[in-house]
């Protein structure tokens, strides 16, 4: 047992928790524990956790973790785990193993591999997940998609803007390439607005018939804020609140509960009702809206038989430049019961079914 | 190695900044591995100055980066001088242009801005990287090759590598999430609001002359303020201008009436400071609970 092999596993139990932790990462880790006095706890854990998190929304699960392979005595661990024994670390077991020089590639490989062997039996892609509610406990494999659709949709958007030709010229750019060529403007550039990102707004029913439609959304909509000029989230049941700081990276079923602690969404029912959140959003929030937004509306439009105030949408549109609806229901249920989507149909630009998350990306994609 | 980090905190508060265990070791490990600091927390904590503080304690110059959305390589890396260029061109019609075009792409005609400067001075320097989190996000990419080889490559020219390696820290409000490739190349640092008594040895190093218990009751005041949720919490430079306003009005004690008084110092929104007052007036403490 040396102290290196327990890195290692103590990279794998992250990992299992979900923090990703790259093998240059992990060698910098072991150089950094080199460099360190490893026989205080605070330095040891200094030196892991500088090296490792990258994000303060991990630190909980790395103390957890931390708590549970390095301090003996506090362990509370799954009886699954029970065959990697607890380490105390010992500075000479390390020196006996690593001489980081020569150990870097082997150790970066091995890292690399413990990676690929944590995903067991992941069978189906989980892109093609279905939202239904037994797929809330996958959640955990679909965060780290996240961030991959949300960029391909950025760079998506980033295509189309540079495929603007009818721009003025950019003067500048232009006489500093003919330079190369002695004077001589071969290139033209153009001055492309990409600063003008569009403003989204979202509204997103997080009542629990769409509870994991809810969760997947809120995710959405946290890592596609990087992307665009102004997020403004509104989330609602049968009371409409504004959500926007709430909405900070993390787990996605954390992301929700923490709406549901924090943010004002339940009314006086407590059952979805579009009607009233509508109409209270266009008592309270209706000066967010400029010609600049774009609104975006995610929920399954089970309105259970209140009224549907479809006027709200008729005004907004007034307004704005498009307004989007996504629901997570298949479209042969729609007007089926208490579901007003087509009543609400009317007043959007388009609604899209997002039964998948490679359905939801792809109805983003076409905004 | 205890006695390093010791002396490494002892110097950074000759050079006015008090850290506790855990920075100095990410400062320590970050000179030891030669590795950029990525600094998060919330606004008013002390992230640029832990840069400032550093380059004072080193003596060596801080090189800044303001970093603002729209920032692009010509303001931040380097950029072709080209006016002077065309005069070059000009001037020297009679020679060889193979040898012009040369010369005209040589350092004379490179204006460097500030990371480019960074690495090619001839003494080491601190590095601040202001706000990362406000560039877009193509931004980032450039800086890759700086924060992992310590170098910059110019198309025209090749590359150009630290004669120095500096010592970089960026800084961010986590306003949006950093790009993974930009994060696993920096030694990650949170910074946290201090505790009550770290927040004292701060009120008592940056005001002169303040009174020792006057510092803790105020330390105590603060920790309890920021325990109320409001829009923006007091950083420590409000709780500095607090206890240097309480001073300057000549109080060595903190009851309601005087914190009602003085409340401007320290929450700077209006939402906020209705809330704090409402609070102060129902309660008659100072516990905020």
């Amino acid at each position: 047992m040396t102290v290196l092999h327990n890195l290692q596993g103590f990279f794998a139990e992250l990992r299992r928790e979900g923090v990703l932790i790259t093998p240059s990462q992990a060698t910098d880790c072991c150089q950094a524990v080199m460099q360190v006095d490893w026989e205080r706890e605070e330095y040891f854990y200094s030196a892991l956790f500088s090296t490792l998190i990258k994000d303060f929304a991990h630190q909980e699960t790395f103390d957890q973790v931390f708590q549970r392979y390095f301090i003996p005595g506090k362990e509370h661990r799954h009886p699954e785990k029970e065959n990697i024994a607890p380490v105390v670390y010992r500075p000479e077991d390390f020196i006996e193993q690593i001489s980081i020089s020569g150990g870097q590639m082997a150790m970066g490989n091995s890292l690399s591999q413990g990676g690929a062997a944590q995903s067991p039996g992941a069978s189906k892609n989980p892109l093609d997940q279905d939202f239904s509610l037994d797929s809330l406990a996958d959640i955990h494999k679909l965060e780290a998609v996240f961030p991959i659709i949300a960029r391909r949709l950025a760079a998506k958007m980033v295509r189309k803007r540079k495929h603007n030709h009818m721009a003025m010229i950019d003067f500048r750019r232009t006489i500093r390439s003919s330079m190369s060529s002695g004077g001589v403007p071969i290139d033209l550039f153009t001055i492309t607005k990409s600063r003008e990102k569009p403003v989204i707004l979202t509204l997103c029913d997080v009542s629990g018939s769409v509870m994991t439609f809810s969760c997947f959304s809120l995710a959405l909509i946290a890592s596609l804020e990087r992307f665009f000029r102004k997020i403004d989230c509104f989330a609602f049941i049968d009371e409409i609140d504004e959500i926007t700081r709430l909405l900070t990276s993390g787990n996605p079923l954390d992301l929700r509960t923490h709406v549901l602690k924090n943010a004002k969404v339940v009314g006086a029912s407590g059952y979805t009702d579009y009607g009233m959140s509508f109409k209270s959003f266009h008592e309270r929030y209706r000066r967010c809206l400029t010609h600049k937004t774009t609104v975006l509306i995610f929920g399954d439009a089970r309105n259970n038989w209140f009224n549907d105030e479809s006027w709200v949408l008729q005004e907004m549109k007034k307004n704005v430049r498009k307004i989007f609806w996504f629901n997570p229901e298949p479209e042969r249920r729609w007007g089926v019961g208490d579901s007003r989507i087509y009543e609400y149909q009317k007043h959007c630009t388009r609604v899209f079914e997002c039964s998948t998350l490679m359905s939801l990306e792809k109805a983003i994609s076409q905004l | 190695m205890q006695d390093r980090i010791q002396m490494l905190k002892n110097s950074m508060e000759k050079a006015d900044y008090i850290c506790n265990d855990k920075t100095a070791i990410v400062l320590f490990l970050a000179e030891a591995l030669q590795k950029p600091i990525l600094v998060e927390g919330p606004a008013g904590v002390g992230k640029t100055a832990i840069a400032q503080a550093f380059s004072r304690m080193k003596g060596i110059p801080l090189m800044r980066l303001q970093c603002y959305e729209g920032i692009d390589e010509s303001k931040a890396l380097y950029e072709w001088n080209y006016k002077r260029q065309l005069l070059h061109i000009q001037a020297a019609v009679n020679q060889d242009p193979r040898q012009v075009e040369e010369e005209i792409f040589s350092e004379t005609f490179l204006l460097s801005r500030p990371l480019l400067n960074s690495i090619v001075v001839d003494t080491p320097t601190v590095l601040l990287i202001d706000e990362i989190d406000k560039v877009d996000f193509e931004f980032e990419a450039l800086l890759l090759e700086l924060l992992s080889e310590f170098q910059i490559t110019i198309p025209e020219l090749g590359t150009i590598k630290a004669r120095h390696i500096p010592y970089v820290f960026l800084t961010s409000n986590a306003s949006r999430e950093l790009s993974e490739a930009l994060k696993r190349r920096c030694l990650y640092l949170y910074l946290d609001f201090p505790s009550r008594d770290m927040e004292e040895q701060i009120l008592l190093l940056k005001v002169p002359d303040l009174p020792e218990q006057l510092a803790g009751k105020v330390a105590g005041i603060i920790r309890r303020l920021r325990g109320v949720e409001m829009k923006k919490l007091p950083s420590i430079a409000e709780s500095i201008d607090w206890a240097a306003s309480l001073m300057w009005l000549g109080k060595d004690d903190v009851d309601v009436e005087t914190l009602l008084q003085t409340l401007n110092t320290l929450v700077k929104h209006h939402e906020d400071l209705e809330k704090i007052e409402r609070l102060l007036h129902i309660r008659q403490d100072l516990e905020f609970r």
